[in-house]
């Protein structure tokens, strides 16, 4: 357990802490380009250069373990020269491109230039040297080599996080740049973390692409519902509009966030996004929708049944788990889901494309019910005449649907969800419009936040369930999403 | 507490009592510049606004009706970079970015909008521009419009070189430069 002198400041740290992590915790910043926490030490765009007494030369605090008796100053004079004269290094051959750059305003080499240097440019533009502009390297990515400060951020991720090696650094000194090895394309389900990563301009998403200026953005932290892993995100959105979503590391799931959850956030604002209620395939107002749906509940009445859905939040389950008992008074309802938990890559993605599995089993906890099989065996053997659920929980009972004729009742957020077949479609508000609570494969309680507001008639399930209860002649008395919870223990 | 002002208004003389006498040494003051006028029109100090203007003085030429500059081969000198909008104090500017093709520019706006309604014609966003795109020197004032959607300023009434300018390359941007040196 050595103990050093950070700035004056004593701190005892592990064995192996390198500098830069003992000065982060005592509060200490020391700006970095190469360093990143999850990846492997590199140690090549010495900004974190620090004075260690005794020392004959700056060292690199990324890469320098802490020793016994070490003392380390981070704003000296030599320190602040050598930052300054990096940073000179670095932007030689930067181009001037900020304003068509995507980056700007949360890159790297503004921000330090910004804080560390602020001298003028001894190098003339027209010297500078030139490398390929902008291209595709992959489904998601575009790679400017030209900004690129090869700070190897993005090769390490390859090699270390996805196990890919797509990238490799080309040529060497003064000549090098980043590239695809041959043959090879950025196509991996994390692609998108290098944009992350990249401290400047050099990798940007193709998706967010000149779509908004970062800074115009606010940030909304928020649960990935992609899967069963339940990331923590944070929704980047602007004007009612969501531009990109983001991982917010935490050491309970994630410090990245792979490509399809990113993409999660375009069917809140696709084209066929519902607003209101589908009766076959006919667009129909929500409230005729509404009662049109009561009335063939109300006709089958107990053998009317319900079926709860994991991608939807413990809320909502607890809500249609108060239709199923309350209001229908049928024993025909289900909150017993199973599917194979644990991740499946070995990164983040979960063998469970639900991300509720976990919380609608509390419902079942709570209530009972019957399960899955015995349920699709009812609606199979024609028992059911009426089924009410999530869209795509009725495709878990697909082939029992398919030849019994019972009358399939969904709640569905876009068109292209709507199972075939479907009697009545009824939609509800996105978990990023609504907050909502999800428990992941290991457990973990977390809540959705909204980032923005649905569309006008667009409610979130819950109050859509109040709605159909009373239509069919029962109040079930939701005013709140935590109402519906009432008997569930979180 | 109310503070009163003692006002000591002069008493009428006779002349002002008579009252007739100051009636007409009015309208002799009213009616001389109204012959000074018919006779002798250029003499008016009025100008027919809008039908008629005068030369702005000195720099405040550089407060008038904003214009996007034009690039040789058309194209808009801006590359919606946002500058002028977030440094609009109005809120008055909107630009919805959109990516070239083939051109190395990349970026360029596919709107453009700037509600002259809203504008308080500040000149943030000339100060703004980084691309010495936008400038406010077309020495036209906006006037009043009969419909709000006349203020409305879009890519293509913005889009415009003042007469005998000569349409520049892209200035300081390298990559519009080499792009119209390529095309040439």
């Amino acid at each position: 357990m050595p103990t050093i002198k950070i700035d004056g400041r004593t701190i005892e740290v592990t064995k192996g802490t390198t500098l830069l992590e003992a000065a982060q915790k005592l509060g200490i910043y020391i700006p970095r380009y190469c360093y990143h926490p999850k990846l492997s030490i590199s140690g090549n765009c010495r900004m974190c250069l620090v004075e260690i007494e005794n020392a004959p030369k700056l060292a690199t605090a990324c890469s320098t373990e802490a020793a016994e008796g070490m003392s380390v100053f981070t704003g000296t004079d030599k320190v602040k020269t050598a930052r300054r004269d990096m940073l000179e290094f670095l932007l030689i051959n930067h181009p001037l491109d900020c304003p068509i750059c995507d980056q700007a305003g949360e890159c790297g080499l503004q921000d330090y230039y910004m804080k560390y240097s602020l001298q003028k440019s001894r190098f003339r533009q027209e010297e500078k040297v030139r490398r390929q502009k902008r291209r595709a390297v992959g489904p998601h990515l575009v790679l400017d080599n030209e900004r690129c400060i090869l700070c190897t951020r993005c090769v390490r991720f390859c090699a270390e996080v996805t196990k890919t090696s797509e990238l490799e650094v080309m040529q060497r000194s003064d000549h090098s740049y980043i590239d695809l090895k041959e043959g090879k394309a950025l196509d991996n389900n994390y692609s998108l973390n290098i944009a992350d990563i990249c401290p400047v301009g050099a990798f940007t998403s193709r998706d967010f692409r000149f779509k908004q200026r970062v800074w115009f953005l606010k940030k909304t932290s928020t649960v990935c519902l992609g899967c069963a892993t339940g990331c923590r995100m944070t929704a980047h959105h602007n004007e009612n509009t969501i531009y990109r979503l983001v991982p917010l590391p935490n050491s309970q799931t994630n410090t990245w966030l792979c490509d399809h959850g990113r993409m999660t956030y375009k069917a809140v604002q696709a084209g066929d996004r519902l607003s209101k209620g589908v009766i076959k395939n006919g667009l129909i107002d929500l409230e005729p929708a509404l009662r049109e749906a009561a009335t063939r509940i109300d006709e089958a009445k107990s053998e009317a049944a319900v079926l709860g859905s994991p991608w939807l939040s413990v809320e909502d389950n607890a809500a249609l788990a108060r239709l199923a008992i309350s209001a229908l008074k049928t024993v025909n309802f289900c909150f017993e889901f199973s599917s194979g938990q644990g991740i499946k890559d070995g990164i983040l993605v979960n063998e469970d494309p639900a991300p509720n599995t976990a919380g609608a089993g509390l419902l079942k906890a709570a209530h009972g019910g019957v399960s899955l099989e015995e349920l699709s065996g009812r609606i199979a053997s024609g028992r059911i005449k009426v089924l009410v659920t999530e869209a795509r929980a009725a495709g878990l009972v697909k082939t029992a649907l398919k030849t019994s004729g019972c009358r399939l009742i969904v709640f569905a957020q876009n068109r292209s969800e709507i199972p075939a077949g479907a009697y009545a479609t009824l939609p509800y508000a996105s978990y990023f419009e609504t907050p909502g609570t999800f428990i992941n494969y290991q457990g973990l309680r977390r809540r959705t936040n909204p980032a923005v507001r649905p569309a006008d008639g667009v409610k979130p399930l819950w109050n859509v369930v109040n709605k159909l209860a009373a239509y069919s002649g029962t109040s079930l008395g939701l005013d709140s999403a935590e109402n519906a919870l009432k008997d569930i223990k979180l | 507490m109310i503070s009163v002002k003692k006002v000591d208004n002069k008493p009428l003389n006779l002349l002002e009592r008579i009252y007739l006498y100051e009636i007409a040494r009015g309208l002799s003051v009213t009616m001389r510049h109204f012959f000074k006028n018919l006779f002798n029109p250029a003499g008016m100090p009025t100008v027919q606004y809008p039908e008629q203007t005068i030369p702005l003085a000195g720099n405040a030429r550089f407060r008038t009706r904003h214009r996007l500059k034009i690039r040789a081969d058309g194209s808009p000198k801006c590359v919606a970079c946002f500058m002028c909008q977030t440094a609009c104090p109005a809120y008055c500017i909107k630009i919805e970015a959109a990516e070239y093709p083939s051109n190395n520019v990349e970026k360029y706006p596919a709107v453009f909008n700037i509600d002259l309604s809203r504008c308080v014609m500040c000149g943030m966003c000339v100060e703004a521009c980084p691309e010495d795109a936008i400038a406010m020197d077309t020495a036209e004032i906006p006037g009043g419009a009969a419909a709000r959607a006349e203020l409305m300023m879009t890519r293509e009434t913005l889009l415009r070189n003042l007469p005998g300018e000569k349409p520049t390359l892209g200035a300081s941007n390298r990559l519009a430069n080499e792009y119209l040196g390529g095309k040439e």
